[in-house]
């Protein structure tokens, strides 16, 4: 060709030289630096002819052959070099200690044997790891290029795990020939860590640096030379032994413990050993360990035998609740959290022991008896104002049933504030635990029967008193316990009645501050709904409305300019007949009394009446007004006048005096107005003369006669009781150092109902049940047309869950009320289904 | 994040207010090249292929046409997924503060190509400097191998530096080093409050600067620290660093910033690089490199030598197995020429004279960029024991190589020679530095651009020029200015030898050379299929396959069949000839005989391929000269066995053939199907 003939080429250049005799040279350099790596004599060679020599070799493809090389270098050099030191290492001695556990030794001996042959390891293992490091230095080129490509693993691992092939897993010989199980060097190494950690366990100290430096070799070191980050010698082979020899401790440290020591002991006991565990994994053995053996001691220590420790006579949970030993109930519940996310042992033993501690209570109120007045001051930490009212005089019944209510409430408060303490110190707050508790407190309270009279009773006192003597910060804190109360009651209509009854009285004799009042039902509301306190809300409208009336009604009569009826102001409360309770309506009586019997006011009273009743229907016309004396109360202005014969002291003077009563006191006292000095009236005269309904004519004729510092009456014969004998005459002799008096009222003292009335009450509150749950039936009928009975029954069960607990006897009563009335039918065919009647 | 379209417009204000300005500079000038336009057209057309060789012919990729469109924008607005992530991966500014990434962001035509956009940060364009300053930054808190050798002391801290580095960047500390080589420590004033001095530092090693200056705990104040800043840049002379520390609060303005600095680092290290390492190089008989005694202690702070030998036909008595003589004992070249600087003392006449070595003082903490030398200094080895007098580690190179290598090491500048870019292949792979052996690679396989086209067809001469009428659409684009050599020229100079390309790719696994290798042999086969020598390199690329069984294939031969067929295909695509007989349909085989017959006057015959497998392309090639013969009159163009025929057409079909043969005559000889 042509254009062949005329063409330059560059020469070749040695670089290219593609000699293949090189190699042996190559590897003679190579071999000779590695037995100075080996004897630590590196500082002489030069790392640029090593790995010149190494890159040479991999250029000229000899890679594979340098890879077994190198290999069976390192094998011979364990051979020969290595295995004579360890095999020297492996004393029978040794043997039998660690791996026969051959009786007869001293834990210091033992521990000094190990360490030496734990030392020899080491060494051993740093010399290999430091020499197969520089080694993978210089053949840097071979891993990078050879290796990679042909996807061996690197040399560096094949020589680091030549370590493992030859030294760990090399059988034990000579030293043993007596034994029969074939041990290789890695059960020695294995059983003496054990043991020395064992031994740690017992209080021992040991060289933890040691046994840190041996299981990091083993993390260092895999099943095989490819290095899978799960097949690490630690984790397949030394770990399972690890924890199965932690497991077998455990288990026998449990077991002592349950006979010789006792919860609390136990508590801290397995605390330490979680924290020394912790611990050990940080400095001797390796952080992946720390969870699985810290499960280890937990199913262990604590799981196995938690029970028992619980339930332990003195010390188990139920002293530790009595005696608030806060510490260890904390310990506690850290363990069982780690063990058991439900902590279902806590928690039954917690809400038995709530349970059992509420019934207390109720016992403890039975036993109590409340009319002697040290009994109350005496129970400690008891309502200490109750007591002390109660130590001024003896209590009436009435009187001693509102203690024992209020005595009631306060103990379930503490009880309750105990619990709260613990599981906000001890069980950090946890959820299950407060639900499970909350759920005990409500099951104890709704068991007895009383608890929605007595938690009203209580906020009663408290409203009442709290004008007094307490700061409304101190109210407010009371209050809200009230609340807290409340929401376990299940029986809310009941509560319903009797707080309305309760506030009416409050609200009618101006007993408690407005806008405490109405703070507290703002909570409530808050708490049960809207239609919780529609009522109570009512009521205090009509309170505000009827204020604004008399102002009016005032300035009405000013206008009128009719100087006459100044002297009698009127002061006038109109109240819905739903918002407020039957029994201030008077409606009670008039089922006693069969007609509605009105009492006779004096003639100054009724024109007062008429003139307002007149007023009143000028804006609204068609309303009835009835008159409920047995809730008003009266200022009079009296006077008495000089006593002759006495020409000192207070009775010397003409004296003044404002006394307030209640109406029917009012209207008592003007009938004795028109009395003569020194005539009486009988009370059957008084009665006639008023028509006051008799136990109310008593009652006010006591406040009147017997209190001594509003005695305006005399009585004959002067005794406590009212009798429809009695005479009464005007006392002219009275005297009182204040200006105004204000008679007790008698029948306002909150009270706890006598057995008659509760039955009254509840027979009340079952027929309003009764409507509520017919309204519930008909609302959920109409709306589904075609329900099962057991459907049905949950849904209206479910509705009503908010306001009471109704009971299924009673919702079948209504259900066959509704059937009789014909707004249900019973489905043909399907007897247990209804339909709804439009 | 994608801005709204009035905060889009917001941005386009701002940008181009700071542009004018001149705080920022126009990352996307405008550029009306045909090349760019070009380039444009292909981003719109999502031509991938195009675009690639477009980009590794240097076109701007930032550039913006006269529509401000800039490639990223069009590539990204047209919907081509691929072409965006390579025109990312070239380094096309996808910046997240620009006015002009959020234009992409928002013209994207679909969500795959916005998510790709956004998750393109800055730090993954390419900044060819990034690896160069993050290992000027790394050496600040690196601890193995010690590199450092003077510690700065203030009353709370110590800073362990390096004088090399200070020296280059401040030329305070470049006279304080000269002054007194054996500085080793250096107390602070106690004046200057310590985070002064962090900030300096930081800056001096290119490390980002704290966005708070004074740290919550620090007792100085923010001023005496930006007094103390000030104290310092005066002294050491550092102007730049208050725009350093200025314009920390702009993400856009900081990185710019840095970027100068960088560039200016560079500049300045690639200086000091010069005036020490290269200025203080030095020759020694090579048998007296032993007695070389270099203190630790000198000016220009260099911890370690570096020896390189020059070439040397005698017989070393070292046990270095590659220090053998060069002896070209296959009589294909004949070595003269300029390709190498070594050359002088590269020729038998030069007699005996005693060898000569190159040392070189250099910093260790430039050479552990090589992972061969990290390693080495990190070892318990020789070379990295601190003895009185420096090391001296021998380096099996020219001199001329290891100053690149150092170049490189140093100022990340890899301009290297085709002569010696072989040598810095091995050396590369050698020392683990990826990079280098990549740059390496690249430049012996374009060495067919510019001028010097290797890769020309010389079997078309001149008369290529007037083919070129459409830019061609493959990697042979360059042409254009090629084709100097013509039959008639007398002496051919061969840039390389391509037989050591075709080794060293096979020995360093480098792709791109394979096929640079196969490429060229392919261009100039008629050279090489005679040689015995092209025999043994086909048997060789057979016998790398491991267990080859009969069907498997022979690497380098597919390859060059496939240049082949390239080299000739090209021709006739390029005139348009391929659609034509498209159109047209069939081919007429007996036509094909025909003309062959009367082409080549029956000496060499055409045969029809006994092979089948190249059968089809074959016809088709002969097909479409034919088609051409009958429109252009009888040229006399000479084949390769000397036949004159009637146009080149006729000559490429002819040639192709030819070669063919051979390669089948070949592979018959060597027993080796294919």
């Amino acid at each position: 060709m042509a254009s062949r003939t005329n063409k330059i080429r560059p020469i070749r250049k040695p670089i290219m030289n593609r000699d293949q005799g090189e190699f042996e040279p190559c590897w003679a350099l190579l071999r000779d630096a590695m037995t100075d790596i080996h004897l630590q004599n590196a500082g002489r060679l030069s790392f640029e002819q090593l790995y010149r020599a190494s890159y040479k070799i991999v250029l000229r493809k000899k890679g594979a052959l340098l890879y077994e090389r190198v290999r069976d270098f390192e094998q011979e050099w364990f051979r020969d070099h290595i295995m004579p030191n360890i095999a020297a290492l492996i004393t029978k001695n040794l043997i039998n200690i660690s791996l026969l556990q051959h009786p007869g030794s001293s834990s210091h001996e033992r521990r000094e044997m190990g360490e030496k042959f734990l030392c020899g390891i080491r060494d051993t293992w740093t010399d290999h790891n430091r020499s197969m490091n520089m080694i993978a230095d210089v053949l840097m080129y071979l891993d990078r290029v050879y290796t990679l490509e042909t996807k061996q693993p690197s040399l560096f691992a094949v020589t680091i795990g030549l370590f493992r092939d030859n030294v760990l897993q090399s059988h034990i010989g000579t030293a043993a020939d007596d034994i029969e199980q074939d041990f290789v060097v890695f059960d020695i190494l294995c059983a003496v860590v054990l043991g020395l950690i064992n031994m740690e366990r017992d209080g021992d100290i040991i060289n933890r640096n040691l046994v840190r430096k041996i299981t990091a070799m083993l993390e260092s070191l895999y099943e095989t030379d490819d290095e899978i980050e799960n097949q690490r010698l630690y984790l397949t082979l030394f770990e399972p032994r690890y924890l199965q020899a932690s497991t077998e401790f455990y288990r026998k440290e449990c077991e002592k413990l349950v006979q010789e020591a006792n919860c609390s002991t136990w508590l801290r006991h397995a605390q330490r050993r979680l924290n020394e565990e912790r611990e050990r994994c940080g400095t001797a053995i390796s952080i992946m360990t720390t969870d699985k053996i810290a499960s280890v001691v937990e199913k262990e220590l604590i799981e196995a035998k938690l029970d028992v420790f619980l339930a332990m006579e003195g010390s188990g949970l139920k002293p530790m609740i009595d005696n608030d030993r806060l510490e260890d109930l904390s310990i506690l519940y850290q363990l069982i959290s780690r063990v058991d996310s439900t902590k279902s042992a806590l928690k039954v033993i917690l809400q038995r022991r709530v349970r059992e501690l509420g019934q207390e209570i109720e016992k403890a109120l039975k036993n109590i008896d409340f009319s002697v007045a040290g009994a109350a001051a005496g129970d400690g930490e008891d309502a200490g104002e109750a007591a002390e009212k109660a130590k001024a005089q003896p209590l009436n019944p009435a009187q001693q049933q509102t203690a024992a209510a209020i005595k009631w409430v306060d103990d379930v408060l503490q009880l309750k504030d105990k619990f709260d303490r613990i599981l906000s110190d001890c069980f950090c707050d946890d959820l299950l635990l407060q639900s499970a508790i909350t759920r005990s407190f409500s099951d104890f309270i709704n068991s007895f029967n009383r608890s929605s009279e007595y938690v009203s009773l209580f906020i009663d006192d408290n409203l009442k008193r709290g004008i007094k003597t307490k700061t409304e910060a101190e109210v407010d804190a009371v209050l809200d316990k009230a609340i807290v109360l409340l929401r376990y009651l299940s029986d809310r209509d009941m509560f319903e009645r009797y707080y309305q009854k309760h506030l009416a009285k409050r609200l009618l004799h101006g007993k408690s501050e407005i806008h405490t009042e109405k703070e507290m039902v703002s909570r409530m509301k808050s708490e049960m709904g809207n239609h919780f306190t529609s009522k109570f809300e009512g009521m205090f409208k009509d309170m505000e409305l009827s204020k604004d009336l008399t102002d009016n009604y005032r300035d009405h009569i000013a206008n009128l300019g009719d100087a006459d009826h100044t002297k009698v102001d009127l002061n006038i409360n109109v109240l819905t007949t739903n918002n407020w309770p039957p029994e201030v309506m008077g409606g009670g009586k008039s089922k006693d009394e069969g007609q509605k019997t009105d009492c006779f006011y004096p003639p100054e009273i009724k024109r007062l009446q008429e003139s307002f009743y007149k007023y009143y229907l000028k804006d609204r016309s068609g309303r009835v007004l009835t008159w409920v004396s047995s809730a008003g109360n009266a200022d009079i202005k009296c006077v008495f006048p000089k006593v002759p014969g006495k020409e000192t002291g207070p009775l010397s003077k003409e004296r003044r005096y404002e006394l307030n009563v209640s109406t029917y006191g009012m209207i008592v006292l003007m009938v004795f107005n028109d009395l003569e000095d020194g005539e009486s009236l009988s009370f059957d005269e008084i009665q006639a003369k008023t028509n006051i309904p008799a136990p109310e004519l008593m009652r006010t004729l006591a406040s009147l006669s017997s209190v001594p510092k509003c005695r305006v009456l005399l009585k004959e014969p002067a005794t406590k009781n009212v009798k429809n004998t009695d005479k009464f005459s005007y006392n002219a002799q009275f005297v009182s150092k204040a200006i105004r008096i204000k008679a007790p009222v008698i029948s306002s003292i909150s009270k706890v109902e006598g057995d008659e009335e509760r039955k009254e009450t509840e027979k009340k509150n079952d027929q309003t049940r009764a409507h509520v749950i017919d309204a519930a039936i008909v609302r959920i009928m109409k709306q589904r047309k075609l329900l099962a009975h057991t459907q049905l029954v949950n849904e209206v069960i479910s509705q009503l869950m908010g306001r009471f607990k109704p009971d299924v006897p009673l919702i079948k009563k209504r259900i066959e009320d509704l059937l009789a009335r014909e707004y249900l039918e019973r489905v043909e065919g399907d007897s247990s289904t209804y339909r709804y009647l439009a | 994040m994608v801005l709204r379209k009035d905060q889009l417009e917001l941005k386009l204000k701002d940008d181009e207010q700071l542009i004018r300005q001149g705080v920022l500079r126009n990352e996307h000038p405008l550029d009306d090249s045909p090349e760019f336009h070009e380039f444009i057209q292909a981003c719109r057309r999502g031509d991938l292929k195009h675009c690639q060789e477009l980009i590794s012919g240097g076109v701007n990729i930032n550039g913006k046409d006269k529509f401000d469109y800039t490639p990223l924008i069009i590539a990204s607005l047209c919907g081509h997924y691929e072409l965006v992530q390579l025109l990312l991966e070239s380094g096309a500014l996808a910046d997240p503060d620009s006015f002009e990434r959020e234009r992409a962001v928002y013209n994207a035509l679909n969500n795959k190509i916005r998510n790709l956009l956004l998750s393109y940060d800055y730090t993954k364009t390419a900044d060819p400097l990034q690896a160069w300053s993050s290992h000027i930054t790394s050496l600040l808190s690196r601890e193995t191998p010690k590199t450092t050798d003077i510690t700065l002391l203030t009353a709370s801290e110590s800073f362990h530096l390096h004088k090399f580095i200070l020296s280059s960047r401040s030329p305070y500390f470049r006279r304080k080093f000269t002054e007194a080589p054996e500085t080793a420590t250096w107390k602070l004033s106690n004046s200057v409050p310590v985070e002064a001095f962090r900030v300096v530092i930081r800056y001096l090693y290119l490390a980002e600067l704290p966005r708070d200056i004074v740290g919550p705990r620090s007792k100085a104040t923010e001023e005496e620290v930006f007094k103390g800043i000030d104290r310092l840049c005066k002294q050491l002379e550092i102007a730049h660093l208050w725009e350093a520390v200025l314009s920390t609060t702009d993400r856009r303005l900081a990185r710019q910033r840095h970027q100068d600095e960088v560039q200016r680092a560079r500049a300045q290290v690639a200086a000091y690089f010069r005036d020490t390492v290269l200025k203080h190089k030095f020759t020694v008989d090579t048998r007296r490199v032993g007695d070389v005694k270099w203190p630790r202690d000198n000016a220009i702070s260099a911890n370690c030598l570096l020896r390189a030998d020059e070439y040397d036909e005698e017989e070393e008595t070292t046990v270095e197995p590659v220090e053998e003589p060069a002896i070209s004992s296959n009589g294909i070249g004949i070595p003269i020429g300029p390709a190498a600087a070594s050359n002088s003392t590269n020729g038998v006449s030069n007699g005996k004279r005693p060898r000569r070595s190159v040392l070189f003082p250099v910093h260790k903490a430039f050479l552990i960029r090589s992972p061969y030398f990290a390693t080495m200094f990190s070892s318990e080895f020789m070379e990295a024991k601190d003895t009185e007098h420096l090391h001296v580690i021998k380096m099996d190179c020219l001199p001329q190589v290891l100053e690149i290598i150092l170049a490189f090491l140093y100022t990340e500048n890899s301009d290297c020679a085709l002569e010696l870019a072989l040598d810095l292949l091995y050396e590369a792979d050698m020392l683990l530095l990826d990079k280098l052996k990549t740059k390496a690679a690249v430049a012996i396989s374009t060495l067919g651009s510019g001028t010097s086209n290797a890769l020309v067809d010389r079997t078309h001469g001149g008369a290529a020029e007037e083919l070129q009428s459409p830019p061609p659409a493959t990697s042979t684009s360059t042409h254009s200015n090629g084709l100097t050599e013509v039959d008639e020229q007398p002496v051919e100079v061969e840039p390389i030898n391509v037989y050591d390309v075709i080794h060293a790719a096979w020995d360093l696994k480098v792709q791109r050379l394979e096929d640079f290798a196969a490429r060229y042999l392919a261009s100039r086969l008629e050279d090489y299929i005679d040689e015995e020598e092209f025999a043994e390199l086909i048997q060789e690329s057979a016998s790398r396959l491991e267990r080859r069984e009969e069907t498997d294939t022979i690497e380098l031969l597919d390859d060059i069949r496939y240049y082949l067929g390239e080299r000739f295909r090209f021709r006739f695509e390029g005139d348009g000839i391929g659609e034509m007989l498209n159109e047209e349909g069939e081919i007429d085989a007996a036509q094909v005989e025909g003309l062959a017959a009367e082409a080549e006057d029956g000496e060499i015959r055409p045969e029809q391929p006994s092979d089948g497998q190249r059968e089809p392309e074959e016809e088709e090639e002969e097909g479409r000269s034919t088609e051409r013969d009958g429109k252009e009159g009888g040229g006399g163009v000479r084949t390769l066995d000397g036949k004159l025929v009637e146009d080149e057409f006729v000559s490429d079909a002819v040639n192709y053939q030819i070669l063919l043969d051979k390669i089948d005559k070949m592979l018959d000889r060597l027993k080796l199907d294919a």
